[in-house]
């Protein structure tokens, strides 16, 4: 995975951001979650006072974040393909992230010595039987100063906080703001599925499945 | 004799250019502290440096930070601290700048996190700093050019500018869950560059000496009165 600034025909790239092991205890729910197409390819041009353009390619850093830190959040993960229905898996909520917006600015514009980085994010949940029980959104920033870390390398940084802080905001918050440590486990017997059903290849679901099951309590 | 009045005017110019380049520009200072309770620290404990949030607008710099986590470490007499980002990992999300107690009422419920005093206890943390404040550039003028032809070049003129060093520290005692005082440190600093042919600066390092004069305050804070 790589993240690439432009600037000037400048190019940056930096390893993917990942997160400390929190200190929380995991909801003992099990989550299916589903990335929207832009999320895992989420691209951002601008130009900026002075004539500077720059574009910003985050590539898969999101998708990767998040699956990090829902794993840490619940007891049980999947990650489910674009053709695969989460209405018929054995599931205590669905989760859609997504991108609102992403915004930046640098020295020159705020005439200091920092780059920010601001990231829109918004958490869509559904409970088991598909009612959806929150549209939660959240907004993250990050900051770092260009005169310790040069100019491209303290936009990175900036960007990798302002993820780092959309972590934080939603273990602190998450439940609070969507209710989802509530959603209770209510299927109809029919559709009670095993994990090993649901990726039957018969029933064409669970093509791009990815299950991510926590080791350990953190 | 005009030989000699140019032998003269050289070394004057030699004289100046050395005085000025022994010199230094000039760095003023207060420091205050103001005590709330007793302080101490005892074999075993550390403390740790940490930025207040910059969600609250703190500017304080990444470098200040390294520098006052240095200067307090540094000696036989130094203080065990622990690098702000390692404690600030080991107690991933609550010291972010988010979710970080912005007073010390907010730390019973911190303590109370699944891990936290633990994590704390692991790492002997006695004493959290919180820094706030920054250097500016707070004013300048004068005026210097310079030339370059096929003969040589060189500089003419003389500018200067002001730097003050604002800073604050907060010192919270996690045995008691309060606050053992502030630190405060303001230095004004005012560089020079003057320029005949080549120039001279006259750098004041008022960050530097607000870094080093503030953690001198702080280690005689903590270690200065007896164990509580």
């Amino acid at each position: 995975m790589a993240f690439i600034v432009t600037a000037c025909g400048g190019t940056v790239r930096m390893d993917p951001p990942t997160i400390p092991t929190p200190l929380l205890s995991p909801l003992p729910l099990t989550v299916a979650v589903r990335y929207p197409a832009n999320f895992g390819d989420f691209s951002h041009e601008e130009e900026v006072l002075g004539g500077e353009e720059w574009t910003i390619h985050l590539g898969r850093s999101n998708e990767v974040l998040f699956t990090e830190l829902f794993g840490y959040m619940f007891e049980d993960v999947r990650i489910l393909g674009p053709d695969d229905d989460p209405f018929t898996m054995d599931i205590d909520a669905y989760i859609e992230p997504s991108i609102d917006a992403f915004e930046f600015s640098v020295p020159n514009q705020t005439r200091t010595d920092s780059f920010a980085v601001w990231v829109r994010y918004r958490l869509k949940v559904w409970n088991s039987m598909g009612d959806q029980i929150a549209n939660w959104p959240l907004a993250a920033y990050g900051k770092s100063q260009a005169t310790v870390l040069g100019g491209s390398d303290a936009l990175q940084r900036a960007a990798v906080l302002a993820m780092r802080d959309a972590a934080a905001l939603m273990i602190d918050k998450m439940d609070r703001e969507t209710g989802i440590g509530s959603t209770q486990r209510r299927r109809p017997p029919a559709l009670d599925r095993s994990p090993a059903t649901a990726a039957d290849p018969e029933t064409n679901l669970g093509n791009n499945l990815i299950e991510v099951r926590r080791n350990d309590a953190g | 004799m005009m030989q000699a009045d140019k032998r003269n005017t050289g070394l004057k110019l030699a004289l100046v250019c050395l005085a000025l380049s022994m010199a230094s520009g000039c760095v003023t200072s207060r420091i205050e502290n103001a005590r709330e309770m007793a302080t101490g620290i005892a074999d075993g404990e550390s403390i740790v440096i940490m930025a207040k949030s910059y969600h609250l607008g703190n500017e304080t710099e990444a470098s200040y930070i390294s520098c006052v986590e240095d200067a307090l470490s540094r000696g036989r007499s130094g203080l065990s601290v622990i690098p702000h980002q390692q404690f600030v990992d080991s107690l991933f999300p609550w010291f972010e700048p988010r979710t970080a107690p912005a007073e010390t009422k907010g730390l019973e419920e911190l303590m109370e996190r699944p891990g936290v005093a633990e994590r704390i206890a692991e790492q002997g943390v006695r004493y959290i700093i919180w820094l706030d404040g920054d250097t500016d550039r707070v004013a300048g003028g004068g005026s210097l050019s310079c030339a370059a032809g096929p003969g040589g070049g060189g500089c003419f003129g003389f500018a200067w500018w002001q730097n003050d060093a604002d800073y604050n520290a907060s010192i919270w005692d996690l045995k008691g869950l309060d606050s053992a005082g502030t630190v405060s440190a303001d230095y004004s600093g005012t560089s020079f560059l003057p320029a005949l042919v080549v120039p001279i600066p006259l750098i004041a390092r008022t960050k530097a000496a607000a870094c080093k004069g503030l953690a001198e305050q702080l280690h005689a804070f903590i270690v200065s009165e007896p164990q509580v």
